[in-house]
Order: C-alpha cells, then structure tokens, then sequence
C-alpha cells in the first residue's frame, strides 16, 4: 500500500510540518477540535440527503482534519492532464452529435455511441452554443504509487463536491489559521467566480445583453441541495426549481415578484430525463414545458447540454486515451484504469474467469452503487455477478483492483493511514479552460476500504497543492 | 426575486410567529394549573387554547379526552400536528432552507440551531408540566433570537419586507382567534358587577399575548374593564399585539413593496382602506357593531388582503 506521506520510511518534505503538528496535537485537543468541526458543519447545514427504502434524512459528511497535500509539481501534470480529458470530451461530444468522423476513423464500435441509452437522438444536428457540451467536468483520480497518477472516470453531467472543497477549507482556515500563516497553500476560493465567468461565456445565440444565469436543482430534498444553494449564493445567481421557470414563445421566464424575467443560461443539476416533459419523460412533474424547444431555438442555454451523458459511460471511458489522441493530436497525460469491456467476447472470458480479482461496474452506475469488489465479496455475491454479467454483457466493464493510495486521518485520538481519491474541477469556457488549484480528496473511512463515496462510508479531506 | 423565494420568506417568518404564539398561549394554560382546582370549569381554559390553536378537532380524533399533559404534548412536540410548534420550526427551516441564500448566514444559523436544539430541551415526557416553564422559556429566547438577527442583518430590501409581513399576517390572524374565542367574556353583561371571575378571565386574555403588565402601564394601572381591553387589544398602537399595530405593519411593508417595484396593487389598496377605518374607531363604536361581528369582517377583510396579495407577488396571476 503506498503511503503518501512516506517516501523510503521517511516523510516527505511537503508533509514535514504537518505531520509534525499532527503528532504534536495533545489528544484532547484532536477531540475538541474533532467536535468543533462537527458543530461548525453542523450549523452552517452542510450536509447531504441520502436515501433508502423507507425515507431520506440529513446527513453530516464525516470531515478528517488532516489535510492532503499534493506538490506543485505533482499538481501540474494533473492539471495539463485534466484540462486535456475536458477538451477531448468536449470534441467528442461536438462530433458523435453532429458528422461523426470518429466512428467513420473506426476508432469507436458505432453500436456503443448510436445504441448507447445515454445517447440522445434529439440533439443530432444541434449546434450547442460554443460547441461546449459539457462545461464542468469532475474527473476522480487516484494515486497508485509515487509517480503514478490514474483517472478512474470524467464525470460530465453534474459533478458535485465542490462546495466541500471550499468549506472544508474554510473550515480548516478558521480552526487552525497558524498552518496557513506557516505554508503557503493554493487558494480554492475562486471557484465560483471562475464557474460565473465560464457559463456567461456560453451565452445562446439570441442572448446580446449581459447573460442571466440561474442554477436549476430538483429541490431541497435532492442529495446535492447545499451545494446548489452554497453555489447560488456564492455565484449571486437565482437558484430555481422547474416550476420557477416557464416558457412563452420559446423563451425561457423565471416567476418574480416583479414579474416574468427572461433566463440566458441555466447550470442545471437535474437529470436529462427531468428538463422537459414534452420532450423527455412525459410522466415527469419537474420539468418544464417548451424548455427544450427554448433550448434548440436559440433563446437559452442549457448546461451541461442534453446527452453529454454518453462521455459519463463507462464503456466510453475506456476509450478516453483513443478520444484524445483522435481530437488533440497528443499522447493522454493521465493513464486511465485497465478496463475490460465485457461486451467484447475476449475480455468477457478474462473476466469471468478472474472475478475474485476484479472490480465490476455497471456502465451507467454511479455513487458507488452497483459494483462488484471481487477480492470482497462473498462467492454468492461473486456469482450473483456472473448471472448479470451473462444476461447482459455490454452492461459491465471490468477493472483490477486497485490498491488506492493513502494518508493519514485522526482514527480517534491516533493517526491512521486510510485510502483517498482526487477529484478536480475543471471548467470549459468559450476561450478559457480553468480549474483552482485544489479539489476535493475524498477519503474511505473504514479501514482497508476502498469505497470513498459519502453514501457509503466515506468522508473529506482539505486538499493542499504546496509549493515544494 | 423570485416568486418562490419570497414565498417562503413569508411563510417562514409566518411560522416562527406562530411558534412564538403558541409558546406564549401554553404559558397561560400553564398558570391556570398552579391555581387550586376547587371550581369547576378550568379543563374549559385548556379547550380553549385547543380553540384558539385551531386545532381541537386534531387533538380529539388522536386522544379522545381532555388531558393538560396530552394536549401540551400535542402543542408542543407532536409531529402528528401539522402546527405544533416542533412542526412550526421544522416548517419555518425548511422555508428557509429552501431559500437559504435569501437571508444571512446568520439568520439560518437562528433557525437552524433551533431545530436542532429543541427536542433536547424535552427531557422526560412524563413530566412535561413541569418542564414546560424552561421549555416556554427557550423557544420564547429563540424566537428572539431569530427576529433579532432579521432586524440586525437582513438587507432591508423586498426579502426583508416578504418575512415582516410573514409575521404581522399571522398576529393579527391569532390576536383576531384569541379575542374571538373568548369574546363573550368581553360583552356588557347585565349580571356585570366587576367580580372576580371576570378579571381573572380578562387578565388570563391579556397574559395570553404576554401583554398583561403592559395593560397596566398603558392604562396607569387604572380598574380593567371590557372597553379598556379592547381598546388595549384592537385600537392601541402601542401594543405590539393589538390589531391595529399588525395592521398598520402590513400597510407599511405593501407600501413599500408597490413602490419599491413600482406597481401598485389590490391587496396594498384594501389594506390601505382598512387601517384608515381601524384608526377611526372607538372601544364603545366596536361594541355598537358588536364585538363578534366586527372580528367576523376582520377576518375576512385580512383574509381578502393576503389572498391578493399572494397573487400577485406569489403566483403572479394579478396583474
């Protein structure tokens, strides 16, 4: 298991000063300053939704105070590396929806795109505005050993846990001002401001005033809902709901006490199925009539574009470096995950075969749900497994195990090395691709566990890029 | 703003009131049960309070009797209320929450803490007369509180007037309950001789909107009679509780919202109407029409106000 704060049994010179105060901090301070956290999240209401058979309640994301450090030098090529996944996205949307070359160059198997449940038949053709489809992009990456950085999926829809990268800092900032008087550490506060400046950039065709931006979310009980509201607040945009929102003659109104008001660009956080009843999922409440034809004639922007799902896929992930290469003309930066598809007959039977080995996932799971850890899992599990994956084998992707790299937290009063991931924001604007220097690590709580997700026992971490 | 937003602005602030009422009633109840139970009649005063909550139907559907444990139980924690005053500030937050970026940090930590602080306030239901002087306490603080961080950091912009009218809406709907409930106490009566059945039952009103001292300021610790009480309670200005005082409120911020957007409204009109027929009023002018017909109108009158007013600002379907 790497460790990222030792190299050759020693600790690294970026983590120096903070090891040195962690292990410094007497334990009734780790427990007071433990519950002061808790109190502090607490009371701003950070918190999340998570839901089971029989309700949904709040939770607190369990934070770890022990921050993640990255070096600069470390944090560049992810940089480059994420910037570059974004771009190429962004092409590969613009062309499997319009010409296709890279289906014609049979780089991708035409079945996967125009077969793909996340395609969306309805925007062929459609010229969205800019050409960018999906503007925020959150790319999870993990750390194998020392020099190894791999991307394990872009997240292209609506990526969410950048609020917990600003609060978790803000947090750390007001409990513990001496480390940031001490280390000069990147700032994360940017973001909203980066986010503003990237969705005014996608003003809609018929849009030549100062664009109106809103953010669209399902609603205080949707998992995510803090961190729209943290993102309204801080953007200074209207945070609607769908029956916020109407349309007349193609263009879109939000309800005000002043009136109709006309919307340019809306960062929505639902799902493509709940953005407009006539044209997706008629049975659905929280949609909003006419929006798509708003959309497709000009009057407003939707981000991130309908069917930039198809770049969430799994399947499609594993042609991510191909992707790259296709569009851009350069070698990936970040390596992706082995991945075997099991839609292939070849790679089916290696899988299989080595179940107990592997990670299986479903091509449009997300959050942790509907996997497969085989060296965990149970023989019935294991074949329980098997029987899905025969029923339906383009509907798995298989991956090795990968042993997550790791960093310390405060397990009650001692520190204990626990397995983390990375994921970065990026934004792609009409000229600009930015992203802050930070992201969110998140951490998997239970030893030896290699889940990270908040719904399964995973918490946060403040994420330090460092200047060497 | 958007029309949602300052919806649930209002009915926020709405709630946090109705808490505060709620609170402010059941210490009432809470002095009736010191008083020696020798005559009969006083589980009346705890149906009365049902009455006056609007809730009494509610209470006997799930209890059958009349217990003063049950019913402060119901009032106060009961989920299965939709007013009880633990359902109030879960309300009053989830308004908020919903449109957390439309007040301060501040004011969402009030509401928020609040939610999360009041059941540890119930330590053993058993024993909840007992407790309730400490439980009637801390909301009463919290209240407070709340409010305190509306009128020390809001913006005093359309937000800022949504939320006061949230709260003057609600006191003139429960002051109005309260006199209407018990307004036979307050008709001349030919048996009238001043006795003490009739003071109790006039200072017990009087305490129930926490205005018992001020009467006795207000009036130089003058003899309470009926007239007094409604004068103190419909037509005095400086009773924080009086209707006239909601009114003259609700006047105030509708002004301020027709020209802060630069329309004029119906709701703002009607209101306008009715603070200048209540400035114009007498205690003996209000007992010639008759107590219980003038709260009737006024009843309706406030209801035809807010109904216009939630149609135009919250479903934009007046123009």
């Amino acid at each position: 298991m790497y460790n990222e704060v030792y190299k050759n049994l020693k600790v690294r010179k970026f983590y120096n000063q903070i090891y040195d105060w962690a292990k410094s901090l007497p334990e009734n301070v780790i427990v007071k300053k433990k519950n002061e956290a808790e109190n502090l999240f607490k009371k701003i209401g950070i918190t999340f939704s998570v839901y089971n058979n029989f309700d949904s309640t709040e939770r607190l994301i369990p934070f770890d105070m022990f921050p993640r450090i990255i070096s600069s030098t470390e944090w560049k090529k992810i940089k480059r590396g994420v910037i570059q996944r974004a771009l190429a996205v962004n092409a590969f949307l613009n062309d499997i929806y319009n010409s296709g070359e890279i289906i014609k160059a049979k780089l991708i198997p035409e079945n996967l795109i125009y077969k793909n449940p996340a395609y969306e038949i309805k925007m062929i053709g459609f010229k969205v505005p800019k050409r960018i489809y999906s503007p925020i992009i959150g790319s999870d990456i993990v750390r194998i050993n020392e020099k190894n950085f791999k991307v394990l999926e872009d997240n292209c829809r609506t990526p969410s846990g950048v609020s917990y990268m600003i609060e978790n800092r803000e947090i750390m900032m007001r409990m513990f001002p001496e480390l940031f008087e001490k280390l000069k550490i990147e700032t994360v506060e940017n973001y909203p401001n980066y986010l503003l400046d990237t969705l005014k950039s996608l003003a809609p065709k018929k849009c030549n005033k100062e664009p109106k931006v809103v953010i669209l979310t399902p609603g205080s009980l949707n998992s995510a809902y803090y961190e729209h509201s943290f993102l309204a607040d801080l953007m200074g945009v209207e945070l609607v709901q769908g029956n916020d929102l109407f349309v007349d003659e193609s263009i879109t109104y939000m309800k005000t006490t002043r009136g109709p008001e006309k919307v340019d660009i809306i960062y929505r956080r639902i799902d493509d199925k709940f953005i407009d009843p006539i044209t997706f999922d008629s049975s659905s409440l929280i949609g909003i009539p006419g929006l798509f034809d708003s959309y497709k004639s000009g009057n407003v922007n939707i981000c991130s574009a309908p069917g930039s799902g198809i770049a969430d896929d799994k399947a499609i992930y594993s042609y991510i470096p191909e992707i790259i290469k296709f569009y851009l003309g350069e070698e990936p930066i970040l390596e992706n995950v082995k991945t075997w598809r099991c839609c292939e007959e070849d790679a089916k039977k290696y899988v299989l075969n080595n179940l107990n080995k592997l990670v299986v996932k479903e091509v449009h799971g997300s959050g942790g749900y509907g996997l497969l850890i085989g060296s965990k899992s149970s023989k019935k599990e294991i074949e329980i497994f098997r029987k899905k994956i025969l029923a339906n084998p383009s509907n798995y992707i298989a991956q090795p195990i990968l042993e997550l790299s790791s960093v310390p937290i405060f397990d009650k009063k001692k520190l204990s090395p626990r397995h983390v991931d990375l994921r970065p924001f990026c934004l792609v604007g009409a000229d600009k691709t930015k992203l802050v220097d930070g992201g969110l690590t998140r951490v998997a709580l239970n030893q030896g566990s290699l889940v990270v997700n908040s719904s399964q026992g995973g918490g946060v971490k403040d994420t330090w890029i460092l200047n060497e | 703003m958007l029309s949602r937003t300052a919806e649930n602005l209002f009915w926020s602030a709405r709630y946090i009131e109705r808490a505060d009422s709620l609170a402010r009633l059941l210490e009432v109840g809470y002095r009736i049960s010191l008083i020696p139970n020798t005559e009969r009649g006083y589980t009346n005063e705890w149906e009365s309070i049902l009455e006056t909550s609007g809730i009494k139907n509610e209470y006997l559907k799930k209890y059958k009797t009349i217990s003063k444990e049950k019913i402060i139980f119901f009032i106060l924690f009961d989920l299965e209320n939709s007013s009880s005053v633990k359902n109030c500030i879960k309300v009053a937050r989830e308004n908020i929450r919903m449109v957390r970026t439309a007040v301060t940090l501040e004011v969402w930590n009030a509401v928020n803490s609040s939610y999360h602080e009041l059941d540890k306030n119930l330590k053993d239901t058993r024993n909840i007369l007992k407790e309730l002087p400490e439980i009637i306490e801390w909301i009463k603080k919290q209240v407070n509180l709340i409010r305190g961080t509306i009128l020390n950091t809001q913006l005093i912009n359309d937000g800022y007037d949504f939320l006061i009218l949230g709260t003057y809406f609600e006191r003139a709907d429960f002051t109005a309950r309260i006199i209407n409930v018990k307004y036979f106490i307050l008709l001349p009566s030919i048996n009238y001789v001043g006795g003490d059945i009739d003071n109790f039952q006039w200072s017990l009103m009087l305490r129930s909107i926490s205005s018992f001292r001020a009467f006795k300021w207000a009036y130089g610790g003058q003899e309470i009679t009926y007239t007094k009480i409604i004068d103190f309670l419909i037509l005095n200005m400086t009773c924080p509780r009086s209707l006239i005082f909601s009114i003259e409120k609700i006047n105030h911020h509708l002004g301020r919202l027709s020209k802060f957007y630069k329309q004029t409204s119906t709701s703002q009109k009607k209101i306008g109407l009715m603070y200048k027929n209540i400035k114009n009023l007498s205690a003996t002018k209000i007992t010639d029409i008759g107590l219980h017909e003038f709260l009737k109108s006024f009843i309706e009158e406030i209801n035809f106000v807010y109904k216009k007013f939630e149609q135009k600002y919250f479903f934009g379907s007046e123009t």
